[in-house]
């Protein structure tokens, strides 16, 4: 999954990880993550942060495993397209980024010069990376253990998937090192709460997630090699190589799909669509506004880049999703921005020092504010769509 | 994963089935060009790794033909399948930005596993007058992604999806990658919102096979 990936990585600034304060800043620390940090506190009552972090930090998935094996056991599924699936493996096992990963001096020498907020953001920055790249892990190799006996083609892809993600997560952790850092990432997984999805909606979302994640880096890494003089940190020079591997994962979730056309062919499957669009791209979008200190510093205008990144992916997705949305019509971004508004209201309450009560009380419009804003941008003219493999939209579509 | 076995999976791949008996004729096709196309030779179109039930019969066949005669192995060693998938100009080089980003990974994945390249770029192929039924739905001109590896062509019609796969049988490279001549032209995007500029016209010149190169030099 991708860095910075949104579904994921969902979450008002601050709610990720939690340094424990009492350890000096220069000693290397193991970040633990807040919400197994609340855990530890929770004893002590159950403070607002902890609710934030449930709704809104990088999350870990898991699925019904069981129903995952029916899906794809060959025998009771005729739609398997072995042959796609066996290219696909191909792919995976070609292994392009195997040389890719190896660092240098000049990521210790950016870590040194990099000082006061940049600095501060930086880490946040990685530490939100390498969780969401670990979860990707996690999940992958799961779901590669448990397909082996049932599909050992698509358990074989998930594991090579998984390989690229510990190698993702491994790269940013090192990052993380150069800032006398580091997430202990034995610990994540013991500690954090998994989200559990259904195997349909892990596939909408993961699928997106991967997608959007390869569109985030490639936009940066292009504005980079556009604008060199934004090249704060060497990571970035990575990005194009590695993005790679989160489009071809979307495409392992395309293909899942496409064997799955009861996802993808029904006024259902076009509401979950619709409805895991917006989740993503909101998401990306207040999670980004939250941090515009980021971008800035790295030479981008924020609300352009995520602007950017939806229109691309959307675009992208269309070419498997029932029913996208339509991105680039502008009152959608015109709602984006007014959800933006809201969400900076809502967390300045958070901020204030109002009692919880009042705090609570304050918040109740803006969030009919927001569900409002979101209902109304979900419920926009939709666009159609589909992979010509499935639905052939239309007979006479030229190539 | 070892270095080696995944060298071996992307090396198998790009061998076509009738190459079995020995691994390296196949690099050097393009040096015996034979004028005639052998249409009486089993199709193969399925490679090594995606082995299907029909495949497996091709290459009976195929050893077959080749312990028969000597004339039939010279041509069997020239005689390649080639997959495609195919579509417009504008959406293959212009629209579909990462298509760039794939074909150049691919070329640095190959030179730094010593690998000869089997893929190519083809502009308005002349290969297509035998498929009819991809010509009446295709815009012109055509480009069209070539190669030897069938499975990696089937990817590659996953990740594109509005593309036409097929799969044709030529004597020798230059007929299967000869093309017509072809005027490229795209008209700058009305708005160009991203934050970086578009890759430049004429990236694909790379993956153009070297006869093509020079015949679009001529035009």
């Amino acid at each position: 999954m991708a860095l910075l990936k949104p579904v994921s990585k969902i979450g008002f600034s601050g709610a990720a990880i939690t340094r424990t304060s009492s350890l000096p800043r220069r000693l290397p620390t193991v970040i633990r993550m807040s919400a197994a940090a609340t855990a530890k506190g929770s004893g002590g009552g159950k403070s607002k942060k902890a609710i934030k972090e449930t709704l809104l930090a990088p999350r870990f998935y898991t699925t019904d495993f069981d129903e995952m094996e029916q899906l794809f056991n060959v025998e009771m599924n005729k739609n398997l397209n072995e042959a796609e699936f066996e290219a696909l493996l191909q792919e995976f096992k070609t292994d392009y980024n195997q040389t890719h990963f190896v660092r240098n001096k000049e990521f210790k020498e950016a870590a040194d010069e990099m000082q006061g907020p940049l600095r501060q953001i930086f880490v946040e920055f990685l530490e939100r990376s390498c969780t969401a790249e670990f979860s990707g892990f996690l999940l992958y190799k799961e779901l590669g253990r448990r397909l082996k006996k049932t599909n050992p083609v698509v358990a074989e892809i998930f594991s090579l998937m998984s390989r690229d993600e510990a190698r993702h997560a491994g790269f940013l952790n090192k990052g993380l090192s150069d800032f006398n850092l580091a997430l202990d990432l034995g610990f994540l997984t013991k500690a954090r709460k998994y989200t559990f999805f259904k195997p349909k909606f892990i596939f909408y979302a993961t699928y997106l997630s991967e997608k959007i994640g390869y569109w985030r880096y490639i936009t940066i890494y292009r504005h980079l090699k556009a604008n060199p003089e934004y090249q704060c940190y060497p990571i970035f020079k990575y990005f194009e190589n590695w993005c790679q591997d989160e489009n071809r994962h979307g495409d392992f979730f395309s293909a899942l799909m496409k064997a799955q056309p009861q996802f993808l062919n029904d006024w259902k499957a076009k509401l979950w669509a619709r409805f895991f669009c917006l989740s993503v791209y909101v998401t990306m979008y207040l999670n980004d506004t939250q941090r515009t200190a980021f971008y800035e510093g790295i030479g981008l205008d924020t609300k352009e880049f995520d602007m950017h990144v939806i229109i691309e992916t959307n675009r992208t997705t269309a070419r498997i999703f029932p029913a996208v949305l339509d991105v680039e019509n502008p009152e959608f971004k015109r709602k984006l921005d007014r959800m933006a508004d809201i969400n900076s209201k809502i967390i300045a309450i958070g901020e204030s020092d109002d009692i919880p009560l009042v705090k609570n009380l304050k918040r109740v419009p803006h969030i009919a504010a927001l569900v409002s804003e979101l209902l109304a941008a979900y419920l926009m003219k939709p666009i159609e769509s589909g992979s010509v493999d499935i639905a052939e939209l239309d007979p006479q579509l030229v190539y | 994963m070892s270095l080696i076995k995944s060298l071996g999976a992307s090396a198998v791949i790009n061998v076509p089935a009738t190459v079995t008996t020995t691994t390296h004729h196949h690099h050097c096709t393009h040096s015996f060009p034979f004028p005639s196309s052998p249409h009486h030779f089993p199709k193969l179109n399925t490679t090594v790794n995606g082995v299907s039930r029909r495949t497996i019969t091709s290459v009976r066949t195929a050893v077959a033909d080749v312990n028969s005669s000597d004339t039939v192995e010279k041509e069997t060693e020239s005689n390649k399948t080639y997959h495609f998938v195919v579509a417009n100009a504008k959406f293959m080089l212009d629209e579909e930005e990462h298509f760039q980003e794939q074909l150049f990974e691919r070329a640095r994945l190959f030179k730094e596993r010593n690998m000869e390249q089997d893929f190519w770029l083809v502009i308005e192929p002349k290969f297509l007058d035998k498929f009819p039924n991809i010509t009446k739905r295709l815009k012109r001109p055509a480009v069209a992604l070539v190669s030897t590896n069938g499975t990696w062509i089937k990817f590659m019609k996953l990740r594109l999806d509005r593309v036409l796969l097929e799969s044709f049988e030529a004597a020798s490279i230059e007929e299967a990658l000869a093309s017509n001549p072809a005027n490229l032209e795209f008209e700058k995007p009305d708005k160009w919102v991203a934050p970086y500029p578009k890759y430049e016209y004429g990236w694909w010149d790379t993956f153009l096979p070297p006869t093509t190169q020079t015949q679009t030099q001529q035009v």
